[in-house]
């Protein structure tokens, strides 16, 4: 009981500390609801007038988070692999999950800001920024899969005198491969909403016309932008679902 | 001509950890013979077959398999060593998602190169014995279902044809029966005998049944915490013998779920570091 009430009063108590520092105020909010709506306002009706240049940048974003997530993906199932702990030795997989944990640790926009600095602006950035940031989160998908799938057929299957390379391919591959293709297809579609904002940092993309159009008070220009983007995740949450449907 | 040995232990041993638990002080087995081993759980049945086939090592004394002398460490040697001796477990152990047939043609994985196994190359002779061992266990019909949608018995019937693919010498099935209903067992165990038969195999199968033993083996080891305490052919071990192999049943403390708690970490890449006694141990 009195644990129960000990646990209650440090919740609130952080909480109380979190709200605190974070100058929460309904108030102010409260006071902001008509200054939201007239945001919305300025962006109708939307300029359509931009077309040309929402087409291009969408396929700019596609073509980036299709190129980065392919990147990644290239990297992220060896490596992934390697990082299983049933299947190397520690001073192998542990180098590996630590570099992929240091990865994920960055934040993405951090990321392209970092490569927007060494290759300068445009999607490549953006790019590489997505390709890295998918060998973090997808290879440890992948160790922890293959970790957790039976290793008694693989054992099996080394019994009949099988390489380890043909144990990966014969009872490894096939043992996964529907997960994996499930993962990499959230991870699409997740890059794919990511990669909408990497503009923010100049990394291309739809993004980059929304903050453009912004900072000029071309509002009923950004408003088009942003239709775009929700068009385009709302279609690629929707292509890896019917993935994902298909497989499990 | 005396019979050609297949098997010769001396003086052997297995540990984990710091516990011996397996200790064979003399052992041969010639070609041709249909061996059972009993004893309780835990007395080392599935160790002695884990340990014949490479995956664990024993510490000391002579172990010898078909002229390959342990510890074998040359990987080309290890291969030939394990595509020589098949294995068939409790759990079947297929690949779920690959087909009867995939299942089969894994038992030639041995024997072909690694590129024509990426391609699926498979020459005349490699589909002949596939084809083969089907017909051997009556799967012919099933060839294109996938292996997770078999019932048990079946699943077992493409185990022992994977392993019949491999060509082997000897075959080694731990607990064949032990996951199906007695009928069924009845079935696997007729037809791993005659397998035997047709392919003049060595066979030797851990049975929980003393009776199945008695039927179907022509000799029995009997296993206590690691030592053969019998070893004999099937018609001299008589009742008061089998109470005593079997009297601590239960009683010596030692759950293991058929090697289940071993088997989660058991597996290491293949051909390097095998050897080391296994995490847990
Ligand atoms: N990897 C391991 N680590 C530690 N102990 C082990 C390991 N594998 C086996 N043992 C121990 O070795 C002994 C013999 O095990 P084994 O699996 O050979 O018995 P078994 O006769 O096959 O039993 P069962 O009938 O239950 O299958 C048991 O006491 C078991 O706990
Ligand atoms: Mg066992």
């Amino acid at each position: 009981m009195a644990g129960k009430v000990s646990l209650f009063l440090a919740v609130s108590a952080l909480l109380f500390w979190s709200f605190q520092g974070s100058e929460f105020s309904p108030g102010q909010f409260w006071r902001g609801i008509p200054q939201l709506f007239h945001f919305f306002g300025r962006m109708t009706p939307p300029d359509w007038s931009v077309w040309d240049v929402l087409l291009t940048s969408a396929i700019e974003t596609l073509q980036t988070t299709i190129a980065g997530t392919f990147l990644g993906a290239l990297f992220a199932y060896p490596l992934g692999v390697l990082a299983a702990s049933n299947w190397t030795p520690i001073w192998v997989h542990l180098p590996i999950k630590a570099f992929m944990a240091f990865v994920r640790s960055i934040p993405l926009l951090l990321l392209a800001l970092l490569f927007v600095s060494a290759v300068g602006l445009g999607p490549f950035p953006g790019v590489l920024a997505l390709a890295v940031h998918s060998v973090g989160v997808l290879g440890r998908f992948v160790a922890e899969e293959i970790e957790a799938t039976d290793p008694k057929p693989l054992l099996a299957l080394q019994g009949t005198g099988a390489s380890s390379l043909q144990i990966i391919q014969h009872g490894l591959i096939p043992q996964v491969l529907p997960q994996m293709v499930a993962h990499l297809a959230i991870r699409f579609e997740m890059n794919l909403r990511d990669s909408t904002i990497l503009g923010l940092v100049g990394a291309g993309g739809l993004g980059f016309y929304v903050f453009l159009y912004v900072k000029q008070f071309q509002w009923q220009k950004s408003g088009v932008l942003v239709l775009a983007i929700i068009a385009l995740v709302f279609a690629g949450e929707f292509a890896a679902w019917q993935v994902r449907k298909r497989l499990i | 001509m005396s019979k050609e040995m297949v098997i010769q232990i001396e003086n052997a041993r297995v540990e984990m950890g710091s516990r011996t638990i397996l200790s064979v002080d003399h052992l041969e087995i010639s070609r041709g013979e249909r061996v059972a081993v009993i004893g309780n759980s835990g007395s080392g049945k599935t160790t002695l077959m884990r340990m014949l086939k490479g995956y664990v090592p024993c510490l000391e004394g002579k172990v010898v398999v078909m002229g390959d002398v342990f510890p074998i460490r040359d990987p080309q040697k290890m291969k030939n060593h394990h595509r020589h001796i098949g294995m068939i477990h409790q759990h079947f152990d297929l690949i779920g998602r690959e087909t009867v047939w995939q299942n089969v043609y894994h038992g030639r994985l041995g024997y072909v190169s690694l590129l024509k196994s990426v391609f699926g190359v498979c020459s005349e002779r490699d589909l002949q014995i596939c084809a083969q061992a089907i017909h051997e266990v009556h799967l012919e019909g099933k060839q294109r279902r996938f292996a997770r949608t078999l019932s048990g018995g079946e699943q077992q019937r493409v185990a022992i044809a994977r392993a019949l693919a491999q060509e082997p010498t000897i075959l080694l099935a731990d607990e064949p029966v032990s996951s199906l209903d007695p009928a069924l067992a009845e079935d696997i165990m007729d037809l791993l005998v005659s397998v035997c038969d047709a392919y003049d195999l060595t066979l030797m199968m851990s049975l929980h049944l003393p009776e199945l033993a008695r039927r179907y083996a022509d000799r029995i080891l009997a296993l206590k915490n690691g030592e053969i305490m019998w070893d004999g052919s099937s018609d001299s071990l008589s009742n008061d013998r089998i109470c005593e192999i079997y009297e601590f049943m239960g009683t010596n403390g030692v759950v293991n779920g058929n090697g289940t708690r071993a088997s989660r970490s058991a597996f290491t890449w293949p051909y390097g570091w095998q050897g080391q006694p296994l995490p847990g141990g």
